[in-house]
């Protein structure tokens, strides 16, 4: 016999009982659309934690090293910490900067420098995280992303790159929460998404604040305001220079000039110390920094004896030549995030993640194994005189099994198909709500989010799996109808 | 020649404790071309001698032949193969697929020798005519009277040209025209075709107007045989 006629045969007793089949079928579309929506979701995770990492080589290229705070070098200095790994054993200063920039296939090394104050613009003042950006920013990918304008003039201009969360956080209606605000832009939660816009309507507003000022408050006596760093001394605030009156007089005031807006990451900022909003010429930030520390941390600096950068951001030359590079690192004493390391680790995790997923997903599916198992038993009850008529004219054992494997197929294939459907339908009406709900919580429109990712492997692996599932279904089932007898039956 | 032979065939079926002996040792050879009449009442072992010949049984002990050939060593597979195409059987109660029309039924006989469909539904056309029910094709069995669902019967029994036919009580639920027009029909076949019949009937009147060979049983055994003039054509 044929497959055509095979399956003709098999869809036609399939149909005799149409309600059963459909029942049936609805067990198996029940356990798949489970499986495509949970692990759907997980990939989805998955997908929004990593996409920009995947997608971008320069994170794999970095290396952010990190230098130990000053605590740790008071302690060190008085000899604790020996044998441990998990702190950096050099001091991350100039000289050490240096160091690194010597390591052979190192392009770059940006020394991290921030610190947060406070800037007024457009008449609000907010709290933001500011940066020191180098003069020379070629290949930098944090800098090269720019949405208009461009980069400082010299190394010691009054000038300022903004980026735009800087906006949003400086424009937002919402009322910051925590302090420090570690989480500038991150009102949509863990998803830092700049808002719903095109690109051409971000540009436009970008390019509006190009070349306005933007005024960073001190303290007065602070020394960022003083002329022992070359700093002109700024105009202090009086009343006929308040823009909007909400500025209690007696801060300094600093002016800078807006020349680049820095276009925001999409998905999630992988940089370590990206919560950085403004970015000033490096020389300038380390003034003001020094300026803006707080008295418990000074005392620090000065007990351990000297004051290093956070971290430093490396970036290897060839992709090929960073573990290299870590070593060398390694072998100097420094300490070090990579985020290739990471990647794998979280990819690690999202796979254990996934595949529970899918088990929870699967025992929805092994229920409905039963079902097909038991509507196939039924179905060879009822049809045993016409299966013992298929014998008695020349239908062989092998002919018989195959038709009700057939039919097995037939409602797994079906109900995968549906059932991927069904999740992606699920997956649909969720995301929306969800989105909806996000946008709800942040009182403005965000980016649209995707929660759930259907690969093509996902969908077809379900339905394979929904397949397979049938046809184990079907063994019992199938060799019973192969075992029957035509005498007793046609009896 | 002998188409169909049993050699001191034997045919015993456990029931719980006891042993029953449809067959006990019988010896029976079918001529082709031939119209043998098994006669013998309810229980004489007549229906599970024509399963024996059919392939659907296999004896506990001596041997069937086809052909001069041994049933015995052929594989479950071989004997489908063997009820396809060596042997065509029709019953009592026609056996038919209810849910399948009766050009279906037949063309399902042909889909199990692996015939494509354009070459069924010539096929089919072609044997539903031989068996006068041109016009019943697309009926389903219970729309069709006994004698037009016998008719589907034969015409699927002979879809693959099977040299037998085998034929158990195929009248015994038609009336006595019915009866008389289906037992002209497979004579007919008989004669023009060349087809050896073997019918399984009670019925000793029957059995006498056509067959050219009469075989009868009793308790498993054979107890009398006669060969007519003008058996083989």
């Amino acid at each position: 016999m044929n497959f055509r006629d095979i399956f003709s045969l098999s869809l036609r007793n399939l149909l005799q009982a149409k309600l059963r089949t459909v029942l049936t079928t609805i067990g198996v579309i029940v356990g798949v659309a489970a499986i495509v929506t949970m692990v759907s979701f997980g990939i989805g995770l998955q997908d929004n934690l990593l996409r920009d990492a995947l997608g971008r080589i320069d994170l794999l290229t970095s290396i952010n090293v990190i230098g130990p705070g000053a605590d740790a070098m008071l302690a060190m200095r008085e000899g604790a910490g020996d044998g441990d790994n998990a702190i950096g054993r050099r001091l991350l200063d100039d000289a050490a900067i240096d160091e690194l920039r010597s390591i052979p296939d190192v392009r770059y090394v940006n020394p991290q420098l921030s610190f947060d104050g406070y800037v007024r613009f457009e008449g609000h003042t907010r709290r933001i995280g500011i940066g020191g950006a180098p003069l020379i920013v070629s290949d930098n990918p944090r800098f090269m992303n720019i949405l208009a304008g461009g980069h400082f003039s010299s190394g010691d201009a009054r000038e300022a790159v903004i980026t735009e969360r800087f906006l949003q956080r400086l424009r937002s209606k919402s009322i910051p929460r925590g302090s420090p605000p570690r989480q500038q832009g991150g009102e949509a939660g863990p998803f830092r998404q700049p808002p719903t816009r095109s690109d051409e309507e971000r540009q436009r507003d970008a390019r509006a604040v190009l070349g306005s000022d933007l005024i960073m408050l001190t303290l007065p006596g602070s020394g960022a305001g003083g002329a022992v760093f070359g700093i002109p001394l700024p105009a202090m605030t009086g009343f006929e220079e308040q823009q909007d009156g909400d500025v209690t007089p007696g801060f300094e005031e600093h002016r800078f000039k807006i020349v680049g807006v820095l276009k925001s990451p999409d998905g999630i900022d992988f940089q370590l110390g990206g919560n950085q909003l403004l970015y000033l010429p490096f020389e300038v930030a380390r003034q003001f920094r020094e300026g803006s520390s707080d008295p418990l941390r000074q005392m620090g600096e000065m007990l351990a004896g000297g004051s290093g950068y956070q971290g430093a951001e490396i970036r290897v030359a060839d992709i090929g030549r960073v573990e290299a590079v870590k070593e060398e690192i390694r072998r100097r004493g420094f300490n070090f995030i990579s985020l290739g390391n990471q990647i794998e680790e979280i990819k690690r995790v999202f796979l254990i993640v996934n595949a529970s997923l899918a088990v929870l997903g699967g025992l929805a599916l092994l229920v409905a194994s039963f079902g097909i198992s038991n509507t196939m038993i039924m179905s060879i009850r009822e049809r045993t005189r016409e299966i013992g008529i298929m014998k008695a004219i020349g239908g062989s054992d092998g002919e018989v099994m195959r038709i009700f494997f057939v039919e097995a197929c037939l409602i797994g294939v079906a109900g995968g198909v549906i059932g991927v459907i069904c999740g992606w339908g699920i997956d649909r009406i969720a995301n929306l709500f969800a989105n909806r709900w996000i946008a709800q919580q942040a009182g403005r429109a965000v980016r649209h989010i995707e929660f759930f990712s259907i690969p093509w492997y996902l969908s077809g692996g379900a339905i394979l799996f929904a397949l397979l599932i049938s046809l184990v279904a079907a063994i019992y089932p199938a060799s019973r109808a192969a075992k029957v007898d035509p005498i007793i039956a046609l009896k | 020649m002998s188409i169909l032979q049993a050699r001191e065939v034997s045919r015993e079926y456990r029931m719980k404790a006891e042993t029953v002996h449809a067959l006990a040792g019988v010896n029976v050879s079918i001529e082709s071309g031939e119209f043998a009449a098994i006669i013998g009442t309810s229980g004489s072992g007549k229906s599970t001698l024509l399963n024996l010949f059919g392939g659907l049984d296999r004896p506990t002990s001596g041997e069937v032949l086809f052909d001069e050939e041994s049933l015995a060593p052929l594989t479950s597979r071989q004997m489908s193969r063997y009820r396809l195409a060596s042997v065509g059987m029709i019953f009592q109660s026609f056996n038919l697929i209810p849910t399948m029309t009766a050009a279906e039924n037949v063309s399902l006989a042909l889909a199990f020798a692996g015939m494509d469909r354009a070459g069924q539904r010539e096929r089919v056309v072609a044997l539903l005519g031989r068996v006068g029910l041109d016009h019943r094709r697309d009926h389903l069995p219970s729309e069709l009277s006994g004698g037009e669902q016998q008719r589907v019967a034969i015409a699927r029994a002979i879809a693959n040209s099977p040299r037998v036919l085998l034929a158990d009580e195929p009248t015994g639920n038609l009336d006595s025209r019915r009866a008389a027009e289906i037992l002209d029909l497979l004579d007919e076949m008989r004669r023009s075709e060349g087809m050896t019949i073997v019918l399984v009937t009670h019925d000793l009147e029957l059995a006498r107007r056509h067959a050219t060979h009469q075989v009868m049983l009793r308790d498993g055994v054979v107890i009398g045989e006669e060969r007519m003039a003008g058996g083989t054509p």
